[in-house]
Formats: C-alpha cells, structure tokens, sequence
C-alpha cells in the first residue's frame, strides 16, 4: 500500500497541476471572450438652447474601429462626496447618442465648479463593463452684434460663471452658420483680450435669406468648458434673390407646365386631325344609311 | 358587261395554293419563335439583348424606323402621284396601301418591345409630357395608323360589294362578310359623291400627316446632342429616306404580287417603268441629303465629326456603310436610268437592294454615334464598346418583319390587290374615249 | 490464498483508481476542447453579415453580434419630393488639382446606393484633350443641369427637375425608353437591363424602407434608369453626399449656391471666391445645359497625375461582388 500510495500519489498531484490550471482558465475564458468597449464623451453647451453631451461607443472588431449600437449607459453626476443618478441612455444605430443636460443647477459641482458627469455601461454577453466621464466647469459667451462707422461687427465676452470671472486668451471661432458647415469669418485665430472679449467684422455680401445671418462664436472643445457656442441673429446679410425659373413653363418642367406654343400647336393639330377622322366615320356611316 | 367579268375574275382574291400555304405558315413558325424570345426578354428583362449603356438603343429602334419610313409609301404614291394627275397609279395604289398600313401597325408594335416596361404603357397616356418627341410620337403614329385604314377602306367599298355579288352562290360566308364590310354600297350618286368627297380628304391630309410622321421620328434624334444626329437638316434626310424606302418595298412587293396572283396584264411594263423613274427620282433626291450629312462635315473637320465620319468610312462600320451606300444607293440609281433597268426583273432585284440597304442603313445611323459619346468608354466591359444583335433581339425582330409580311398576305388574300371598281371605271372612261374619238 | 486475493483487490484497485483518473482527465480534457468550441460558435457562428459604418466602411460583422435596428426611415417630407427643398440651390465643386484617382468616391457611392450593375454613377475618366495638353482625372456624375436635356424628352415626368437644383427618378413611372439616357451629353446616366438583384448579392434590407426618388437604387428597378441623385437622404440628415466624405484628398465641395458656401468637410469657403480664385467652368458650357457641378482646373496639382494611374481601371467601376451565403 504503501507504494501504491506513493505512486499515486505522485500520479495525482502531477494530474492536478494539469487539470487545475484548465478548469481556472475554463472560467476564465468566458471573460477573455468578451469584447472591450470604449466611451467617448463631449460636452457642449448652446446659449440660449440646450447642453448636451454627445456620446460615441466604439469597439475593436476585426482590427477596425466600429461604432456599436445599443448601448444602455447610465449617468451620474458626481462630485468628490456624491453621486446622482441622472437617467439612462442608448446609442443608435450609429453608435451615438445625445443626453441632454435640462438644468445644470440640478447637477452636483465641486468646490472649484466642476462639474463631473459619468457614464457607465453594465456590460452584457458581448461586451465588457466600461464607464467613462467628462469633466467641465460652466462657461457663457455673450454675443451681440452692432454697426459702427457702417462696418458690421461681431463682439464676444467669454467668463467662468462659478468665479464670475472674464476669460482672457481664450480661443474663439466665428462663423456664419450655413447648411453643412459653417462658414468662417474674421481672423483664423480670434484671441480674447484682458476682458474677455473679441471683436469680429463682419465682410459684406455674404447672402442670407431675407438678409439674415446667424454668426456663432464657438470656444471649441476646451479642456476646462467643452464646447461652448453662442448664436446672434444679425441683419448683416445680403438678401438672397431666388431663381423662379421652376415655377416657369419651359421646356424641362413637368407636364403641367407645358410651353403655351407647344401646348396650342399640338393640341390644335391632335383636334383637327381627329376631328376629320370622326367627319370621315360618319361619312362610313352615311354611306351604310343611303 | 364580259370585260367586267374578266376584270373581276382576274383580281378576285383567290384560294390559297400549297405555296401560299407554306409561306404563311413559315412566317407563322417565324413569328411564334419571336414571340417566345420576347417572353423570355420580359421575364429576364432586356440584358437578353446586347444593348448595353452606351449602344442603348440597337435594332429593336431602327427597325422601328425602318417601318416608319416604308410606312411614307401611302402618302407617296397614293397622295402625291393622285395630286399631281399620274393615273398610272391605280393598279398599284391598293398595294401601296397595303404596305402602308402594315408597316405602321409594325412600327407601332415594334417600339413597344424597345420599352423596357410595357406593363407601364398607360403612362404615356396618363402621364404624357408634351415637351417629349415619344409623345408626339405616340400621337403621331395611332393617327396615321387610323388615317392609312381610312384611305384602305374607303375606296375598297365598291370592290367589297362587287366581291358580295361574286361569291353569292359558291362562298356564302365569304359573301356575306363582304357584304357586311360593303356597308349597303349600291353605288349610288349619294354614296359616291360622300366617297370621293372623303378620299379626296384623307389623300390630302396624308401628305401633311405623313411627312409629320417622318419629321417626328427624325426629331427623336435630332433632338439630342449627339454627333450624327444632332443636324437640323435630319427630317428632311429622314422624309427622303422613307420616300426611298416606301417605293422600294412597293416595287418588291409588286413584283411578287403580281407573278403569285398573274396580274401581269394590269401591272404592265409600262408601270414599271413609270416606277423605276419614281424610285431613281426618290434615290437621288436621298443621295442628296446623304451628301449633305456624310461629306460636308469634312470641311469643318471637327474632331468629333471626323471621328464618327472615320468610323463609317473606314473604321468598324465601313463594310455596312459601303455595302448600304453602293449597293443600296448608288448602285440603284445608275440602274435605273436606263430603260433596261426599268424592266420587272430588274426593278425587283433593284427594289429588294433598296429595301435592305434602306433596313441596314437605320442601323448605320442609329449604332455608331451611340457608340461615339462624348466622354470617352471608360469603366464599363469591353464588350460594351461593341454592338451586334444578340440571338433574341434577330429573333424578335425577324418576327416583326415576318408580322409585317403576314398582314400583307392576309390583305392580299382576302382584298382585291388592284381597285376593281376603278379599273372597270378607268375602263369604261376609255371606251367612251375612244366611242368618241371614232365618231 | 489471502495474499493472492489482497493481490487481485490491490490490482483491482490499482486498475480501477487508474481507469477512474484517466477518465476524471479525459473528461475535463473534452469538456474544455468542447467548450471551445462552443464558445467559438457562439461568438463566431460563421454567418456574417455585410455592415456599413458610421463612416461608409463596409465590413463583415458576425450576425450574432448585431442587432436589426430599423433605419430611420422618416419620409415624412415638410416638402413636395417632386419640388425639392425650399430655399436651396445645391452645387459640387470639383478641385481636379487634387485627384488622383483614388476611386474612394466610386466605393461610397457604390455601396450607398447597393449598385449591382457593372456601371458607376460615379465614375473617374483618365482625360487628356490633346497630345500636348496635361491628362488628369476627371471625377464625373450627373452634372444636375439647370437646363436637363435628359428631362426635356422624358415622355412620362418619370425624371424632373427640382426647384433645389436636383434631377432625380421615379423609377416606379420609368417607362424604360431610355431616350433620356440618348439625350444625356454626359453619359451619366446607367441602365438596369436585368434584374439588379440587389437583395441576394448584397443582402439588402428593404422591410420598413419606402423606395423614394429621394435615395436612388434602394431599390434599383429593372427596366428603369438610376443615376446620381446627390444624395438627397444624406441632405436631410444635414450630412454631405457620400462621394464628398469619402474622398481622401478633399476633393468634392458642396453645398448651397443661395449660402455661396461649399464644404469639403474640412474646408469650408465661399462659392464664388473659390470659383474666382480657381478659375472654376463647368463641362460642356457651350452645349447650354447650365450644370450644377463646376470644376477648378488642375493647375499646381497637389498630387501627381502618374501616382493615378496603378488604381486606374478601363474596362471596371462596380467591384465584383461575392454573392453572400446565406444559412440554410
């Protein structure tokens, strides 16, 4: 017995340190499977309208980046104490998804104005658990627009609104809003000075309909703000002149609206050719009467 | 009273011998085969054909110009020479129309195997464009379909009533059909006078109706930008064309008609003759406008022109453009200025030249300049730079033709080819001319 | 005896111990070769499917691991189909100095609009005028005139004009004529002669999708005429036309005459000093048909001509492709 129980023995622990590792790596192998999804986030404030955080949930499959839909991700506003639930989100068929922030003030801040929003995602058959956040402090831009001298201009005052204090040096872009993408105006690089404000002209000409412009002043994708946009309507534009030629009758528009010199001609010549063919039957049928 | 039963035994339409027999059951054999290629073009849609991109339209389209233009012939002979006083036209005049009718029913038929979705025909009708040339087109041909029918029946109104008398005794049936179609003629002043006073109209209005009718098709090319057929002198070049197609086809079939059904005591040499002068007449005035499109763009040379000109001239085409301009054209004209070209047999094979130069010279004009586009052929199969007819498309359109020939023999067989009752009148007018003379 | 007997129970024990391990082993061992197999299959079930990204890429997703999501298929229109957008005049402006034949246009359009034929919409001529004269690649889709000899001789309002400058198809009035197609000085427009089957090769949804001339070749209709339509259903998402995202080299601009604005996605300048500055004309000008597309000549070319011409394909502009196996 005593041999067998050596041998066995042996046999045994050198069988463990085979099976062992396999049955870990077998639990194991049901997590390594899963896939990792990453969470980007950006948050952007329209004044006057809404802000927003725009989220994208990509994956690696297949060596390529792809954006994965339905995602259910859950919000909190957090600061260094607590934590709030906001609400869920899904992403869409492309990947995205828009949480709009209805009041900021109902969001929790830190000491310094810090706002911290986080976004987590519970992870399901396929995918890993993620979270990711975004941390802003809430900026206004103030734009109004003004005529001096008979030149057009944009101004711009940018401050922290926790510290109630102007922002200097700070970045802004100017555009007239258009269909695609906006159109830039002024300078390439539009510094605030030491109260915060900039001073765009506005070119002539630039059309608009009804001679309307929406000028957006963006401070973009900022570290400590986002994305902040301002709009203002101005008069600056030049009115756009509308071609009718649609509404006219011409040789390329649709059936109602056939040239009146083809419409009299062929209609005259459809008329009398058919006319005399109905005279020429019921001379047929004279003749079958006489 | 015995001359008139000679004339009536002569051109009474006639039992089928074993010939006729075979000839129209071959074109029925013909016709069926085309009519299963085109359910088959129906079911695959139209890639059964070799039209691709850029050769988008391809024989299906000049053969439909092929029938239109042979469809000029009852305007031309029936109209004309009855407007400018050539009576020598009566024996034939019933075969010209014959062929008129014939041709345009085909061409009419014939488009609408082009269209790629005949199950949406009625749009034409419910969604008309009058901007479009298809749509004076589609006005243009049902209107000269109905006005060839016009000009068919009325003067075929007293030969009907001859023919109900005729076959009173022996084909009762046959008699009382003609009978029905006589519409009660008796030949009285009242009838005659609503008769002649019809068939004045209609061959005065078929002029203007036939030459719209050419004029339009012409447009449906020359309303495009391509090179080729973007020339504001193609209606006129298309109106001669049909002018040489339609007597060429009428000059064959005469032929036929008349060795089938031995007529040759009304159609005489003389005819021929008269014919011959017509056709060359027609030849020249098409060699003509067919100068004006082939060798003029030469002095301006521009590239495109010289191109698409190249391509006839020597290029892939020049076989077909020779064949069709020689031997089609020229060829006939120089024949037929000499009395001995005049004679029937000539004129036949010099018909039959004209005819199917007149059929390949619609596909000399409508393939090559599809193939000439402006931009160059570039992303598309090599085989999309060439274009013969596939399988289906020559079984098709063999049907078509085979159609056109059946309704011809149809015609043929069941109405009098030469007009009865104008021949016994033209007779009768003779005699009393010469009564008058002699006394 | 009983030595014997404490033998074969030793041996039997021994035999059995060692039957009993070797089957504890050969279990485990096949329960995870088993295992892995099954987790393979359930990730890879080998049936993929064929999936656009958010960016226009196709790629082959594992059917498990997507979810149908029904297109946003909003047509509900604030506007008449046939008159178009109000208030807008769309323009392409072509830069010729910066293509180089990438073809990243073709691809996208292709795909967008599930072309099965063997003709582009979008296609790039290697152009040279004369011997002397410089080639270059020449970018070509349906020029959207203003004066559409292809809409003069439609016989049935199947193809229109719009008041925002686009000509679009109604291929469910499409007769087939092709006299459009004849009328057409740009050999724009393509012809499905059979059946464009492109519910087979590439496993085109069209549940809960209304054809619309809005987004032409969904579907494609045999018989009938389809061409570039500017992608108007890309227009109402406020995006840019395929061809213009998908090129590499910036090369498509577009946007709306009445804002004198076009865009690249990257560039954004206005219409008429980008026309002035470049020397922009439009192809044809002399055949009167006024297009919407202009181009800038290719003068100081940003790429080479040469660097064109290995992706340069005479007798290709519809990738052959392979008919995806569908289960069962």
């Amino acid at each position: 017995m005593k041999n067998l129980n050596l041998r066995h023995v042996v046999i045994l622990v050198l069988l463990s340190a085979f099976i062992i590792p396999s049955l870990c790596q077998k639990l194991e192998a049901q997590n390594s499977d899963k896939i990792k999804i990453r969470i980007k986030a950006n948050y952007t404030k329209v004044i006057g309208e809404s802000s927003y955080i725009d989220i994208t949930t990509s994956a690696r499959i297949d060596k390529r980046n792809t954006n994965i839909a339905n995602i259910n991700l859950t919000v909190f506003s957090e600061n260094d104490d607590d934590e709030l639930e906001l609400g869920e989100t899904i992403t869409d068929h492309d990947g995205k998804s828009r949480f709009i922030i209805k009041d900021l003030n109902k969001l929790l801040k830190d000491t310094l104005g810090f706002y911290t929003l986080s976004f987590k995602f519970k992870g399901n058959d396929i995918y890993n658990k993620a979270s990711n956040d975004v941390v802003f402090k809430d900026a206004n831009i103030e734009a109004k627009s003004f005529t001096k001298d008979s030149i057009n201009y944009v101004s711009a005052t940018i401050k922290d609104v926790f510290l109630d204090s102007l922002l200097a040096e700070k970045l802004l872009n100017v555009n007239v809003k258009r269909l695609f993408k906006s159109l830039p105006i002024g300078e390439e690089f539009n510094y605030t000075d030491e109260s915060g404000t900039i001073l765009v002209p506005v070119e002539e000409g630039i059309p608009g309909i009804d001679g309307n412009l929406v000028v957006e002043v963006i401070l973009s994708d900022s570290d400590d703000y986002g994305t902040v946009k301002a709009l203002v309507n101005t008069p600056f534009g030049k009115p756009v002149v509308f071609d009718d030629t649609f509404d006219k009758r011409t040789l390329w528009s649709s059936r109602d609206k056939t040239p009146i010199f083809i419409l009299i001609f062929a209609n005259l010549l459809i008329f009398t050719i058919w006319g005399i063919f109905i005279y020429l039957i019921i001379n047929l049928f004279k003749i079958k009467k006489s | 009273m015995n001359d008139h039963k000679i004339i009536i035994r002569d051109l009474k339409p006639k039992k089928f011998g074993k010939r006729d027999t075979i000839w129209t059951i071959s074109l029925i054999v013909i016709i069926v085969a085309g009519v299963i290629a085109y359910i088959d073009q129906l079911i695959k849609g139209q890639e059964v054909t070799n039209m691709r991109d850029y050769a988008l339209w391809g024989i299906y389209i000049s053969n439909f110009v092929f029938f239109v233009a042979t469809s000029f012939v009852g305007s031309v002979t029936v109209a004309i020479l009855r407007l400018t006083n050539n009576n020598w036209r009566t024996p034939i005049v019933r075969i010209a129309e014959i062929i008129s009718l014939a041709a345009i029913i085909m061409a009419g038929i014939t488009i609408m195997i082009d269209m790629a979705r005949p199950d949406r025909l009625l749009n034409l009708f419910i969604h008309a464009r009058l901007q479009s040339p298809i749509t004076w087109d589609v006005v243009i041909i049902p209107s000269y379909i109905v006005i060839s029918l016009l000009l068919l029946y009325f003067p075929l109104l007293p030969d009907f009533a001859i023919l109900k008398k005729h076959f009173k005794k022996k084909k009762p049936k046959l008699s009382k059909l003609y009978g029905k179609l006589a519409l009660n003629w008796t030949g009285s002043k009242a009838q005659k006078a609503l008769q002649e006073k019809s068939i004045k109209i209609i061959a005065i209005m078929i002029i203007p109706v036939g030459i719209l009718l050419q004029t339009i098709d012409a447009w449906l090319f020359s309303t495009t930008y391509r090179i080729g057929w973007d020339s504001s002198s193609l209606a006129p070049y298309f109106i001669s064309g049909a002018f040489v197609a339609g007597v060429g086809a009428l000059v064959t079939l005469i032929y036929i008609i008349r060795k089938a059904k031995k007529l040759e005591e009304y159609i005489t040499d003389f005819h021929f003759d008269k014919l011959g002068k017509f056709l060359a007449l027609a030849c020249m005035i098409y060699l003509y406008f067919n100068i004006n499109e082939y060798v003029m763009p030469l002095f301006t040379a521009k590239e495109g022109e010289v191109d698409h000109l190249n391509e006839l001239f020597t290029g892939s085409y020049s076989i077909g453009f020779w064949l069709v301009t020689i031997i089609g054209l020229i060829l006939p004209i120089i024949i037929l200025l000499f009395k001995k070209g005049r004679k029937p047999k000539v004129m036949f094979y010099v018909g039959l030249a004209v005819v199917i130069g007149s059929w390949w010279k619609r596909f000399i004009i409508v393939t090559p300049t599809l193939l000439h586009p402006f931009l160059p052929i570039q992303g598309v199969p090599e085989s999309w730079r060439h274009y013969f007819p596939s399988l289906h498309e020559w079984l098709i359109t063999f049907a078509t033709l085979a159609m056109a020939f059946l309704i011809i023999t149809v015609c043929v067989r069941y109405l009098p080819v030469i007009p009865i009752q104008r021949t016994i009148d033209e007779l009768e007018a003779s005699k009393t001319n010469t009564k008058n003379t002699s006394s | 005896m009983e030595n014997e007997n404490k033998n074969t129970r030793r041996k039997f024990l021994d035999k059995g111990l060692k039957i009993g391990l070797a089957t504890l082993v050969g279990g485990l061992g096949l329960s995870q070769l088993t295992s892995k197999a099954n987790a393979k299959s359930k990730n890879h079930s080998g049936e993929t499917m064929e999936l656009m990204t958010a960016d226009g890429k196709l790629i082959q997703v594992d059917t498990s691991e997507v979810v149908e999501v029904t297109h946003s298929n909003n047509h509900e229109h604030k506007y008449n189909v046939r008159e178009g957008m109000p208030n807008r005049k769309f323009v392409m402006v072509v830069d010729l100095a910066k293509c180089k034949n990438a073809l990243k246009c073709q691809s996208a359009c292709n795909k967008h609009h599930y072309i099965t034929g063997d003709n582009a919409w979008m296609k790039v001529y290697k152009m040279q005028e004369a011997e002397d004269t410089a080639p270059y690649w020449l970018p070509m889709m349906c020029q959207h005139c203003d004066k559409p000899a292809c809409v003069t001789v439609c016989p049935v309002d199947a193809t229109f004009k719009r008041k925002d400058g686009l000509v679009l198809i109604d291929n469910e009035r499409c007769i087939g004529c092709r006299f459009c197609m004849a009328a057409c000085p740009y050999s724009t427009r393509v012809f499905n002669w059979g059946e464009p089957g492109q519910e087979i090769t590439l496993n085109m949804d069209m549940t809960n999708h209304t054809p619309s001339p809005e987004h032409a070749g969904m579907p494609s209709i045999k018989g009938t005429v389809d061409k570039c339509d500017f992608c108007p259903h890309a227009i109402d998402n406020n995006e840019l036309p395929h061809c213009v995202t998908a090129c590499p080299n910036g090369v498509f601009y577009f946007g709306d005459k009445y804002e004198d604005t076009v865009t690249n996605g990257e560039e954004t300048v206005r219409l008429s000093k980008l026309l002035e500055d470049k020397s922009g004309y439009r192809l044809m000008e002399g055949l009167g048909t006024s297009p919407s597309v202009y181009y800038l000549p290719p003068v100081d070319r940003l790429v080479d001509f040469e660097d064109g011409l290995e992706d340069f394909k005479e007798f290709e502009s519809v990738e052959p492709i392979e008919p995806l196996e569908k289960s069962e």
